[in-house]
């Protein structure tokens, strides 16, 4: 495996802990490397989800996400130190179709904090989605 | 006679790779009387089997309806299908033509296997095949996937 980019999360000693697919070519680390090349895929069936634990409080007021198929999504975080009492960063949303291109959307939030980051891929526009990065900015 | 709906789980090694397709099957009964139960298993589905009784004109005839409930469920995505005619032992009691039923499956885009479960004959290859097109699918998207960044 590669590097992860300067500035993306893994290179912050951010972890993926949980993912509910896993094609060993398209690891879920493919989230958070900073490139959007690499992607991590869902094998099959909804919901999807991922865990994403920071090593230290982060905090966050834009939150990108590089996706491809994904339909309903649902962002939230937990400021406890194990991934539980997961809060909604904001409501579910629905994202469009983007034939052969990657859909990049951008989540505002009023500078939280947080110690994990759950990702629930609630459906999609196809039966496999890919996410290709995940970058936050605080 | 299936009663509403049995969940099991069934895995099949796809040929010339390290791939395995796990299945989650929703086996559903075809009574009407558990239609609206059942559907509410159906949410997403990847794949769909349709099993129709050779001998009973009925049930074939049901198929189409049952079909059309599984497509509903997801219009925008496509899911490989198939077509199932069992009871093939029953030779004298036979009244689906496999050329009547081909002709259904054809029209509806699903490929068509014919059985005996309890010969267990022919039993697994319909099976197969959903798993092969799944995994096939999944290729094309990986490809598509891939070219996106
Ligand atoms: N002769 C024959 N009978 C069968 C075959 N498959 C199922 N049956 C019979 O058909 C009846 C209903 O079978 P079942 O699998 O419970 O049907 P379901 O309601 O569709 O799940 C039972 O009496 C079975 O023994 C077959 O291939 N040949
Ligand atoms: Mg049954």
């Amino acid at each position: 495996m590669k590097m992860p980019e300067s500035g993306s999360l893994a290179s912050e000693g951010a972890k993926v802990v949980l993912a509910t697919s896993c094609d060993e070519n398209h690891p879920p680390e493919n989230i958070i490397d900073g490139r959007s090349e690499t992607f991590w895929v869902s094998t099959g069936l909804f919901p999807q989800e991922f865990i994403i634990s920071f090593p230290s409080p982060k905090t966050i007021s834009t939150l990108h996400l590089d996706c491809y198929n994904v339909k309903r999504f649902l962002i939230e975080r937990s400021t406890d130190t194990d991934p539980v009492d997961f809060k909604p960063l904001q409501d579910e949303k629905d994202l469009p179709v983007t034939d052969n291109q990657l859909m990049k959307e951008e989540v505002r939030v009023s500078n939280v904090q947080a110690n994990h980051l759950r990702v629930s891929i609630l459906s999609g526009h196809d039966h496999f989605v890919s996410i290709h990065r995940l970058h936050i900015n605080g | 006679m299936t009663v509403g709906v049995e969940m099991c789980t069934k895995n099949i090694n796809i040929p010339d790779s390290r791939d395995t397709v796990e299945m989650f099957i929703f086996d559903s009964a075809g009574k009407e009387l558990f239609a609206d139960v059942v559907q509410k298993y159906w949410d997403d589905p990847s794949l769909v089997m349709v099993v129709f009784d050779v001998t009973n004109e009925m049930s074939f005839k049901a198929c189409d309806k049952w079909l059309g409930r599984v497509m509903s469920k997801n219009p925008h995505i496509s899911c490989p299908g198939v077509l199932v005619g069992n009871k093939t032992d029953l030779e004298g009691r036979r009244v689906i033509s496999e050329q009547t039923a081909r002709q259904f499956a054809e029209a509806n885009s699903l490929e068509y296997f014919e059985c005996s479960a309890s010969k267990m004959k022919n039993v697994e290859q319909p099976f197969y095949f959903l798993a092969n097109a799944y995994h096939k699918l999944y290729k094309e998207k990986l490809e598509v996937m891939k070219s996106l960044a």
